[in-house]
């Protein structure tokens, strides 16, 4: 994904970020139509300064979940599994 | 267990060829699922070994070349809310549907806005982001651990959870809400905020 241009002239407020955090969330989950898309992450974006925070700060908050979110089987769980599902198998 | 009108009958040796090689390969991400809807490790062996039992006996309901992680995290979530949660302090759907409706509400759109900076978030290294996802209640849990660590479309997440599309994306939308203003209450404790 291309990073979006920090905005230049500086809206500080959007008129509605409530919707722009739903449309934000669509792009980012691959919901978006790429008619949405474009508009969202090249235009309003560059000119919009909350949105522009919030949009670093929900691809932060993915990649945080990505990395400390995640664990891993217990290394007998496979074994376990094989052998009752073989135990199943020659019933 | 979803009606399928048309079952494959697969031989023995292609019964275990499919469990082999499409069904035990997700088996981490089975695992942690698991443990993030019971929040226990034990609890998350069990139902991930009972999860597989029960692909492995229905296996013929499973048609190859669909999705085999989609369609093993479905039974996973069946058997969480059939068997494990019906034995446990979680609250019940009923419970759960005030929640959704208070959560949904225009009213909570204006009170959660959560002033977490990006700066704050980075500097959480350690255990914080696992800790406040887990804080969240289990259904706003299971949609983050459903998009965001496995990728699924919304799509999938419908069929997975057996709701609408529009409520997968209204759940996500709030979970993420809250799983911030969580993260933002650390970030106040923590002293992360001044700058
Ligand atoms: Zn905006």
């Amino acid at each position: 994904m291309n990073t979006p241009q920090e905005p230049h002239k500086k809206k500080e407020d959007c008129s509605n970020q409530n919707e722009c955090l739903k449309l934000l969330q669509a792009v980012l989950d691959g919901d978006a139509t790429p008619e949405q898309r474009e508009h969202f992450l090249k235009e309003h974006l560059e000119g919009c300064m909350p949105c522009y925070k919030n949009y670093n700060l929900e691809v932060m908050l993915r990649e945080k979940i990505k990395t400390k979110c995640c664990s891993e089987a217990p290394g007998d769980l496979m074994e376990a599994i094989k052998q009752k599902v073989s135990q199943l198998a020659s019933r | 267990m979803e009606e399928i009108l048309e079952r494959p009958h697969y031989s023995q040796s292609e019964k275990e060829a499919i469990f082999n090689h499409e069904f035990l390969p997700h088996i981490n991400a089975m695992y942690n699922f698991g443990y993030r809807l019971t929040l226990d490790r034990d609890d998350a062996k069990d139902l991930v070994q009972d999860t597989y039992l029960k692909a492995y006996r229905f296996i013929d309901s499973f048609q190859q070349g669909t999705n085999a992680k989609a369609w093993l995290f479905r039974i996973l979530k069946n058997s969480f809310i059939n068997d494990y949660r019906k034995k446990s302090k979680e609250p019940s759907k009923v419970d759960y549907q005030e929640v959704e409706t208070y959560y949904n509400s225009e009213e909570v759109d204006r009170q959660i806005t959560p002033d977490l900076r990006v700066e704050s978030l980075s500097n959480m290294i350690g255990d914080e982001v696992s800790n406040a996802l887990n804080s969240l209640d289990v259904d706003f849990r299971t949609v983050i651990i459903l998009c965001d660590l496995e990728g699924f479309k919304y799509e999938e997440m419908a069929k997975i959870l057996d709701i609408p599309i529009g409520t997968v994306r209204s759940r996500l939308h709030r979970a993420r809400a809250l799983l911030k203003e969580k993260l933002s209450h650390y970030a106040k404790e923590m002293g992360y905020t001044k700058s």
